[in-house]
């Protein structure tokens, strides 16, 4: 069996699961991966002499400790390189999913790592310069008192928190009560009013709704 | 049997709480924190049942000290039943906290408080759906009026029940959840809360880490956010299921003049104005009842005695502190905590906060910090104490250096006894004047040069409700309870120490050590580092101190309107006393609490200092 087959099997049994919520047969892998059931049979058998898979009663296929080492490397393998082709280079993601189903087999894992550093990097990076950058929404302090409107987004970490255990989470309706000079607001959000800062507010991202 | 009391704060907790257990309550400080649990004991068919009044928390995942305690409560098992009291007419946003507590899986009960609340604005709830919805008994309950508070304690011995509820997440956390629970054997909550990276297994957050580290990046939404949305969500369709909105009856809104700039401000300026005058009022009058009862029938006879010197020494010092602790405990600080509570339990702190948000700003604070400053009007231990609710590290030392310098009830007797009955009442309001612009310009210098990061206000505003007497009284007669409880002992230790000072003469030695200060630096007689030196212990004491030690009554006798005036406010501004010290240290440590010491110091000699050139 070519090793990229064998990454391939150990890939899908170990994501089956996850998916369907039981581990797979052997025709749920040959459906999973357009094979006929007679081929997966005797690739099972090579996966079972080589100590990657443990069969069990019923044709249920599990991996072993080894299998599931390789499976999980090469998922990390495909999501790295899924994530690196889609969010750096553009590439829309089925393309960027085919690709990778290609290139995880041969990439080494030095590159994954550094790939990985990379996007950790570059996601930082973009919110340190701040989210708003590529969110357009309206802040929720430039909204006027009595406007209604639905939460987009919040930025920053510091203060997400409590506003996400009071309910302002993207996609609840909120609308404005009052709005002093300098920015402050209370907000009324799930039956409950609260007052925020100015700070506050403005790293509330919204939309506003009739 | 323990059975604990859960909820967001103003849920009304501490009302059921009052009500089943009277009010013998204990009030324990949790190990290693300096939140406080009310505990109290009740009997119930002849078996002694604790109860146990958890602090309001609005989740289970943050870093809060107080959300940290409730959470190692849940863990530990702290109680044998947990009742979720949950605000009726804040349900959906109640039942969030209530998602997360099924995950400790306790043996419950809920209670739908503020059903009377709820009834009033046309809300219906539906208890047999919403028990079958939980998994657990609901009961409706109305705190305010009393209406089946009964009923809590048999139905908790009764039949209480781990909730079958179980908040469907996302199916990305789903699947972390399995594999953290097969690969580490971590139960549900603590795999929910180190995905949000809390929790102290290292393994485990590292495990969690990685996998939340990849749902981030798929969903381009945090983790926190999506394990929110999923309970928010959950909550938002058991509330739907069980609450139905009748006719709502239409009512003036208060809000419409309470929370705009005009009339708003002017209102919270009247009410803070206010609350200080009666304290001011009802307190020197009482403060002169109650010493003047203690002396005659306590004091006097003591003297009478003829013990010998050195226990009538020690005897004597101790009467001096609990006269001391009553006088003004009770006079001043029993009467403002009277007015706070008033002010809390009417929901007009909240509105309070809101307005003073932008003053606040610029002092480097925010509203919050209102109250912790008000407080400190009355006395500055409990506000130091309550600088709690401040969140960062920043605005707890700038405020607590503030709160320090704010004339508190015992320093108002200074200004009022010195300043106000011989150089003039006009001459009294300049130092309070003087006092506050010190307070800005020391804020402004803090707000500069303090590390850290400004964190905003994100307050809740309570509903406002009309409050009851009996409510009132008991909040502050708990909190009297915790002052006298942390006071009273400094103030009795320090006062044998003084009393052992005099004693044995070293007063004369210390007068004699800081003669070059307070005779050439500040202008005073050399008897006055004395007074002051007691008020250090207790501030109103450096007033007492010194009519005692000058030999007359009519100070204006004895000394000069620029002496007076320059010991008021060397003495208001000076050292904070010990028991502010004291609580500073235990609430931010020992080196905020050696820093407001000596730039207090520093700053009293300074402006005393500037007074007596100036008029030279």
């Amino acid at each position: 069996m070519q090793p990229s087959q064998r990454e391939d099997y150990l890939e899908a049994i170990q994501q089956y699961p996850e998916k369907n919520g039981h581990p797979p047969r052997y025709e749920d892998l040959a459906a999973a991966l357009g094979k006929s059931e007679s081929e997966v049979r005797s690739d099972m058998k090579d996966l079972v002499s080589s100590g990657d898979v443990s069969l069990l009663p019923e044709g249920v296929i599990t991996l072993t400790g080894q299998g599931r080492q390789t499976g999980e490397s090469v998922i990390k393998k495909h999501e790295t390189l899924q994530c690196f082709l889609s969010e750096i280079l553009g590439m829309d993601t089925s393309s960027a999913s085919d690709e990778a189903c290609t290139l995880e087999h041969a990439v080494s894992d030095e590159t994954i790592d550094r790939l990985g550093q990379l996007i950790v990097k570059q996601d930082s990076a973009r919110k340190v310069r701040g989210v708003e950058d590529n969110c357009q929404c309206p802040s929720i302090s430039d909204c006027a008192e009595g406007d209604n409107v639905i939460i987009h987004c919040i930025h920053g970490r510091a203060c997400a928190k409590r506003l996400l255990d009071l309910g302002m989470v993207p996609g609840e309706r909120a609308s404005i009560k009052r709005k002093l000079s300098n920015g402050a607001l209370v907000v009324q959000v799930k039956g409950c009013d609260v007052a925020l800062s100015p700070e506050i507010a403005s790293a509330i991202g919204v939309e506003r709704s009739s | 049997m323990k059975i604990a009391l859960l909820g967001n704060p103003g849920a009304g907790k501490s009302l059921i709480f009052n009500q089943l257990t009277g009010l013998g309550i204990e009030v324990n400080r949790y190990p290693g924190s300096s939140v406080c649990l009310e505990c109290g004991n009740v009997c119930y068919k002849k078996e002694k049942i604790e109860i146990v009044d958890l602090p309001g928390i609005y989740s289970l995942d943050g870093s809060s000290e107080e959300e940290i305690l409730v959470r190692k409560f849940l863990e530990q098992g702290g109680a044998d039943v947990i009742v979720a009291v949950l605000d009726a007419t804040k349900l959906e946003r109640n039942l969030y906290l209530f998602t997360q507590v099924t995950e400790f899986s306790p043996k419950l009960i809920a209670v739908v408080n503020m059903i009377d609340e709820a009834e009033r604005q046309g809300l219906i709830i539906d208890v047999d759906n919403l028990s079958s919805c939980l998994g657990i008994t609901v009961l409706l309950t109305a705190a305010s009026e009393g209406r089946d508070i009964d009923r809590i304690l048999p139905l908790a011995l009764g039949s209480a029940r781990v909730a079958t509820l179980q908040v469907p997440y996302d199916h990305h956390i789903e699947a972390a959840l399995k594999s953290l629970e097969k690969t580490l054997g971590a139960p549900r909550y603590k795999s929910l809360l180190a995905l949000q990276g809390t929790g102290e297994d290292r393994m485990l957050l590292d495990a969690a880490g990685a996998v939340a580290h990849e749902i981030e990046l798929r969903h381009r939404m945090s983790v926190r956010q999506i394990i929110a949305t999923n309970r928010h969500n959950l909550s938002r369709k058991i509330a739907a299921s069980a609450v139905r909105q009748g006719d709502r009856k239409k009512t003036y809104d208060l809000d419409s003049l309470l929370t705009r700039v005009f009339p708003g401000v002017p209102i919270l300026i009247a009410i803070l104005f206010f609350l200080l005058l009666t304290v001011f009022v009802i307190g020197s009058w009482m403060q002169e009842l109650i010493v003047q009862t203690f002396t005659t029938y306590i004091i006097l006879p003591f003297t009478a005695l003829e013990l010998p010197p050195l226990i009538e020494r020690i005897g004597f010092s101790v009467l001096i502190a609990l006269e001391a602790g009553l006088g003004i405990a009770f006079p001043f600080i029993f009467t403002f905590y009277i007015g706070l509570s008033l002010l809390e339990d009417t929901g007009y702190m909240t509105r309070a906060a809101f307005l003073a948000d932008r003053a606040m700003h610029r002092l480097g604070l925010h509203g919050e910090a209102i109250i912790p400053m008000v407080i400190g009007f009355g006395c500055t231990v409990p506000a130091v104490m309550s600088l709690r609710i401040l969140k960062t590290r920043r605005e707890q030392t700038i405020a607590a250096f503030l709160i320090s310098m704010i004339p508190c009830s015992a320093r108002m007797v200074v200004i009022a006894g010195v300043v106000a009955a011989f150089v003039g009442i006009f001459w009294a309001f300049s130092i309070y004047f003087i006092v506050f612009i010190l307070i800005i310009l020391t804020a402004i210098v803090l707000s500069r040069i303090t590390p850290g990061e400004q964190f905003g206000m994100i307050v809740e505003m309570s509903a406002l409700r009309r409050p009851q007497a009996h409510l009132v009284l008991a909040k502050s007669w708990l909190r009297i309870k915790e002052f006298l409880f942390i006071a009273m002992p400094i103030l009795i230790i320090t006062s044998i120490a003084l009393g052992l000072f005099q004693y044995f003469g070293l007063t004369d030695a210390f007068q004699q050590l800081v003669a070059p200060i307070t005779v050439t630096l500040l202008g005073l007689p050399e008897y006055a580092s004395t007074a002051l030196l007691f008020g250090v212990f207790r501030k109103e004491l450096a007033f007492e101190t010194l009519a005692v030690l000058s030999g007359t009554a009519d100070l204006g006798s004895v000394m000069t309107s620029v002496q007076l005036y320059t010991f008021a406010i060397v003495s208001v501004l000076f050292i904070p006393c010990i028991s502010t010290i004291a609580v500073l240290y235990r609430q931010l440590g020992a080196r905020i609490a050696i820093l407001v010491s000596v730039y207090t110091v520093f700053l009293g000699l300074t402006i005393g200092a500037i007074i007596n050139m100036l008029v030279k």
